[in-house]
């Protein structure tokens, strides 16, 4: 499903909370230059003087996808940065007793 | 390909892969709640690089490079 940046976001944020029970989330990023038809078999065809980036997600059967365009990337990169930041929260934490501890122990080598 | 044991190591091979065709290269980042671990694969279907964690640190680092290597694919550098 081709999603504009802001909807994408807010589904991907969905897609998260639908994964905490079970399954994975997966995030695709790839470099994009914007052609809507195949490549020509025969000539080059003219680099785009502007790359975009295409991003897609999945869950199980369910997919994201959205371009982002160059005037778009600062924006989008900071929304999703917060996004994966507040939602990639099932992952350990750092230790603070253990990493005290070794600290001590490095001290009194 | 194994997986990279240190970040910095990968992040830098990440990039220089990146860099070297940027057209074919794919980032994929892949989160598992229930199990608590992401894994990031960076690829151009010859070379293969990949990191995984489990630790709530590693979720920073990752975003600056996905921030990083986003704001490059949409530009106008080749």
């Amino acid at each position: 499903m081709l999603l504009e940046n802001d909807a994408f976001l807010t589904e991907l944020t969905k897609l998260f909370l639908k994964g905490k029970t079970t399954g994975s989330v997966t995030m695709t990023m790839k470099r994009y230059d914007g052609r809507l038809k195949p490549k020509p078999r025969s000539g080059n065809l003219p680099e785009p003087n502007e790359y975009k980036c295409l991003v897609r997600a999945s869950l199980g059967t369910k997919k994201l996808t959205t371009v982002i365009n160059h005037k778009d990337v600062t924006k989008f990169q900071m929304a999703y940065g917060n996004l994966l930041k507040a939602n990639m929260d099932g992952l350990k934490k750092k230790d603070k007793k253990a990493a005290r501890g070794r600290k001590k122990a490095k001290a009194t080598q | 390909m194994t997986y990279f044991t240190s970040w910095e190591e990968f992040a830098k091979a990440a990039e220089r892969l990146y860099l070297a065709d940027s057209l074919k290269c794919r980032f994929v980042t892949k989160y598992r709640h229930c199990d608590g671990k992401l894994s990031v694969k960076v690829t151009d279907d010859k070379v293969c690089l990949q990191y995984r964690t489990e630790h709530a640190q590693d979720v920073k680092k990752l975003e600056k490079l996905t921030g990083h290597l986003m704001r490059h694919m949409a530009s106008k550098e080749k």
